[in-house]
């Protein structure tokens, strides 16, 4: 079964028909070509395919794609800078906070979301907002580090 | 080896150039990739522990619309030639991509779908009908040491794999001189480092050539070509095999039963396929970490000074027919850990079970030895009245002996264990620490101190197989590079070892930068691997460590061809000695003359468009390849003693953790690693490689395990029940490092890769048993979730 749905996906307007049973990742990766967003779990835990659902974080594989109508969605690509990265992305490169890069985008929308609401968050703050994702990689010190690293700036 | 001429480059801390992207989710990782007239692959898996296979019925799942193809084990069987196994079993076992009349494993594989996309392929699968015949389930690998188990393979006449004792000195002599022996039995779990993204392969026939073309995160496409070539009956010139960029690996990202059954698929729809596992796929089916069980017997002087060594151990592989006892394998290299034992016996039992098969996962096999040691050795100290880092420091290879070679055959090359040591108790503030546990004590809080040592070997020695199958099939570690002045003068890297995470596009670019007098940025590296470009060997790929001891050469070895190169042809165009001349600022110039010099650029013209003005016999164009094997590794010997990893870095790992009595909850307090992995290419890089690993020892010690029910039922198969360290379980890990260089690699390095993983369980459980043994209570078994330390402490 098919429903028509519209939202603004990075400021953009879009306007589609999808299968009832989409989830809002597959939706962005494949109808959409935003293939930023990861999928890491399909059940809600690894926080890899996080995008910001008006300005809050939600997790894209746990939402059907027609949920969204009238919705603003927010991807990594939407965080991306037309020139160059964010001060946030910045920070994680500079700080390595990533290694193989597959939970990156998820780790950077999660960290968008706690420094919109908390200037200075503590480190205890960041590694609350961050346990919501997973990473496999980096045991999360220089996660930490580069999320205090942005919001110093 | 060790005439490099310094950069400046190699050793510094840079950020990852290919950080860029990947921030920015710019990362091309396989399930962005999606060629046109694509078909997506569900798989029908076993929902039983072993049965068999009495009836199949597609005829439903392939009338159903959007299916292409449909594969079954008896066409898998039909189409295709049984998975060659690294170590064969005594009597040659078929072992199809599918499951032909048996399944051995809960999620084992039994058919395949093709269909327009995952959602139809997978509401397929489920029109599929299977008549089962349930079989009794072989689950405890111990009973099958006793001939006590079901059969998993009747032809084979036992599960058991490889039993062997090999002894090593006069083992025991040593026992009956000894003033004491501390035996103790230890279990490990069943754990994975589980990469975030899960393991998936584009296949595409082409029926023009008949050849296939795959795309796919596999992490050793050397060997995995061998097996597709071999398995599908095509040359290997017909195969093509590319990885993208891979989202983690960790040993275990590697099916090439998957890319079989995907290339049947694709050949049957004459179309290409796509398969990624959805994360209950790989929780059930990627390879585990072994479980097992250790009898460790540890024979001492009353002055705590080790004597000899006695282990029994048996592996649970799982349905592993690829790799069964390298587990065992890896342990004996590594069981006299970082200590002078002159006396060893090992007993290896390598045996199958019904179970996910296990294989290479982030250290493979020596947490568990590290574990048995560091445990043992906890224990012996606590028996003796000595503080646990004595006992260590008294027991050490000393730094003068180095390099030194254990009974075994492993080759520790350098370092200074007791240094390691005390760098790591100066910095955790071991008598502080001490002190402050004393405080909590007597306040009624449970604080333990732990601190586990460990040598970390790199590069696998495939010539120790020949321990177990009498015969060599392959032998040594090695990789190959190409270095490549492209027609416009820039310089391109390619590499056999397809990264996925180890920052390869940064550090490449640091070693060639220092070898052709550029900058990193100045230097491009192919991203992942391309058969039909990347130069390789059947022993490429990205595993075992074995960067810092293959790759490496092989990087610097085609960069100095390259550089050799180009100081001729400037030596010939500037009508110098090339030994006047030096490689700077991408040109080639005069010694103590900047400005007379002649670029990159206009040799790379020469080479490559205006031949004529090469120099007498030169050949046109500006590449060379190289490949490096270690030095260290060597064929077994008659006392059977072989290196079977080679190139050994160590740590120390000290810990502080509290217990909550009431719920059994632990918490790490401080963590501190200092740790030797030679000289470090790109310290930002090694340092996140301890974090990450110390990370993926801390989960297998407090939280990770695939748990089977009485059944063979896998009970947890999601992020929710088997359970991953988030940042709040995670330390601010301290880390500390000493520079041994190796003398047996090219640029000094070791391996750092497997890290923490291999003495952070033992870390944590020390700290844990310390927290907890004046209340009677001994750690002999991970994980230590919540549960086991409130059984523990309730005396059950």
């Amino acid at each position: 079964m098919e429903t028509r749905v519209r939202m603004a996906v990075n400021g953009q307007a879009v306007d589609r028909v999808v299968d009832v049973r989409r989830s809002l990742s597959d939706f962005l990766r494949e109808d959409l070509g935003l293939t930023g967003t990861h999928v890491g779990c399909e059940h809600g835990v690894c926080g890899a395919c996080t995008v910001l659902v008006g300005g809050e974080s939600a997790r894209s594989c746990l939402l059907l794609a027609v949920q969204l109508e009238g919705a603003a969605v927010t991807t990594i690509e939407g965080l991306t800078p037309a020139d160059g990265l964010s001060s946030l992305q910045e920070a994680f490169r500079e700080c390595h906070g990533l290694q193989c890069g597959f939970c990156t985008p998820g780790m950077i929308v999660v960290a968008h979301e706690l420094l919109a609401r908390t200037a200075a968050p503590t480190p205890e703050e960041i590694r609350e907002a961050l346990a919501a994702n997973l990473c496999m990689c980096t045991g999360y010190v220089s996660i930490v580090r580069a999320v205090a690293r942005a919001a110093n700036r | 080896m060790t005439g490099h001429e310094p950069g400046g480059w190699v050793g510094r801390p840079l950020p990852l150039k290919e950080g860029a992207r990947l921030v920015a989710g710019r990362g091309r990782f396989l399930d962005d990739l999606a060629p046109g007239r694509l078909l997506h692959v569900a798989m029908l898996r076993s929902p039983h522990a072993h049965a068999r296979i009495l009836a199949l019925d597609t005829s439903t799942a392939a009338a159903l619309p959007g299916v292409a193809a449909v594969l079954t084990g008896a066409d898998a069987a039909a189409a295709s030639r049984p998975i060659r196994p690294l170590i064969p079993t005594a009597v040659p076992l078929d072992d199809y991509c599918l499951a032909v009349d048996r399944v051995r494993f809960v999620g084992e594989p039994v058919a395949a779908v093709a269909a327009v996309d995952r959602a139809t392929a997978e509401d397929a699968v489920e029109l599929i009908e299977v008549t089962w015949e349930p079989l009794p389930a072989a689950l405890d690998a111990e009973a099958a040491t006793r001939g006590e188990a079901p059969l998993l393979y009747p032809g084979l006449g036992s599960n058991v794999v490889w039993h062997d004792t090999l002894t090593y000195g006069d083992v025991d002599a040593a026992f009956a001189a000894a003033d004491g022996v501390l035996e103790e039995r230890f279990e490990i779990q069943r754990y994975a480092s589980t990469p975030l993204e899960t393991f998936g392969c584009i296949a595409e026939h082409d029926p023009g050539t008949d050849g296939y073309a795959f795309v796919t995160n596999d992490q050793r496409p050397g060997l995995t070509l061998a097996i597709l070539a071999e398995s599908l009956g095509v040359p290997q010139a017909r195969l093509r095999l590319q990885c993208p960029d891979i989202g983690g690996g960790f040993g275990n990202k590697r099916r090439p039963a998957y890319l079989l059954v995907c290339a049947l698929l694709a050949r049957r729809a004459g179309r290409p396929v796509k398969f990624l596992e959805d994360r209950r796929e790989n929780l059930t089916a990627l390879m585990h970490a072994a479980g097992g069980v250790m009898h460790v017997a540890l024979a001492y002087r009353a002055d705590g000074t080790l004597l000899g060594l006695a282990v029994r151990d048996v592996t649970d592989e799982g349905k592993n027919l690829v790799s069964p006892a390298q587990h065992n394998l890896i342990k004996l290299g590594n069981i006299a850990n970082g200590y002078r034992i002159p006396a060893i016996r090992y007993e290896a039992w390598s045996v199958l079970t019904n179970k996910c098969p296990s294989g290479a996962n982030r250290g493979i096999g020596k947490p568990f030895m590290c574990f048995a040691m560091e445990r043992a050795m906890t224990l012996l100290a606590r028996r003796l009245g000595l503080d646990p880092a004595e006992l260590r420091l008294r027991n050490y290879v000393s730094p003068e002996a180095m390099p030194y070679t254990t009974p075994t055959g492993s080759r520790y090359d350098s370092g200074d264990y007791p240094a390691t040591l005390r760098a790591a108790l100066a910095r955790f503030g071991y008598d502080e620490r001490r002190r402050e546990q004393a405080v909590a004590r007597a306040a009624g809080r449970l604080l333990g101190i732990g601190i586990a040592t460990s040598v970390e070997p790199a590069g696998t020695n495939l010539a120790s197989y020949e321990i177990i199958t009498g015969r060599r099939a392959a032998s040594g570690s090695a990789e190959a590079a190409m270095v490549r002045v492209e027609p416009d003068g820039q310089v391109r890297v390619a590499l056999g070892d397809p990264p996925s995470g180890q920052g390869y596009e940064t550090v490449v670019a640091q070693i060639v930068a220092d070898e052709l007098g550029l900058t990193p940025e100045e230097v491009s590296v192919t991203r992942g691997f391309d058969s039909s470009t990347t130069p390789w060997l059947y022993l490429s790929g990205n595993y075992s460590n074995k960067f810092a001891v293959t790759d490496t050469g092989a990087i610097v070895g085609a960069a100095r061809r390259v550089r050799d190169k180009l100081l001729r042809l400037g030596a010939f165009r500037l009508e110098i000695a090339a030994g006047d001349l030096e490689l700077r600022d991408g040109a080639v110039r005069v010694r103590g003359a900047a400005d007379r010099g002649v670029t990159f650029r206009e040799l790379a013209r020469t080479a490559y468009a205006d031949v004529l003005g090469l120099p007498p016999g030169e050949e046109p164009g500006l590449e060379a390849r190289h490949a490096h094997q270690n030095p260290l590794a060597r064929p077994i010997d008659a006392e059977r003693r072989v290196p079977s990893q080679l190139v050994f870095a160590n740590a120390a790992h000290c810990c502080l953790v509290e217990v909550d009595a009431a719920t059994g909850g632990v918490r790490i307090l401080k963590y501190v690693v200092v740790h030797d992995c030679g000289r470090e290419l790109n310290p930002l890089i090694v340092e996140g490689m301890v974090h990450g690993s110390t990370a993926h020892g801390i989960g297998a010690a407090l939280l990770e395990e695939f748990r089977y029910d009485a059944a063979g039922q896998l009970l947890t198969t999601t992020f929710m029940d088997y359970l991953k360290p988030t940042a709040l379980d995670v330390p601010d890990i301290e880390v500390g490092t000493l520079e041994h260089p190796s003398p047996f690699t090219p640029l000094g390095a070791k391996g750092v890769g497997e890290g923490g993983a291999i003495p952070g369980p033992s870390a944590v459980a020390n700290a844990v048993d310390d927290a907890l043994a004046h209340l009677g209570v001994v750690v002999r078994a991970l994980p230590i979730t919540p549960d086991a330390v409130w059984r523990w402490l309730a005396g059950r």
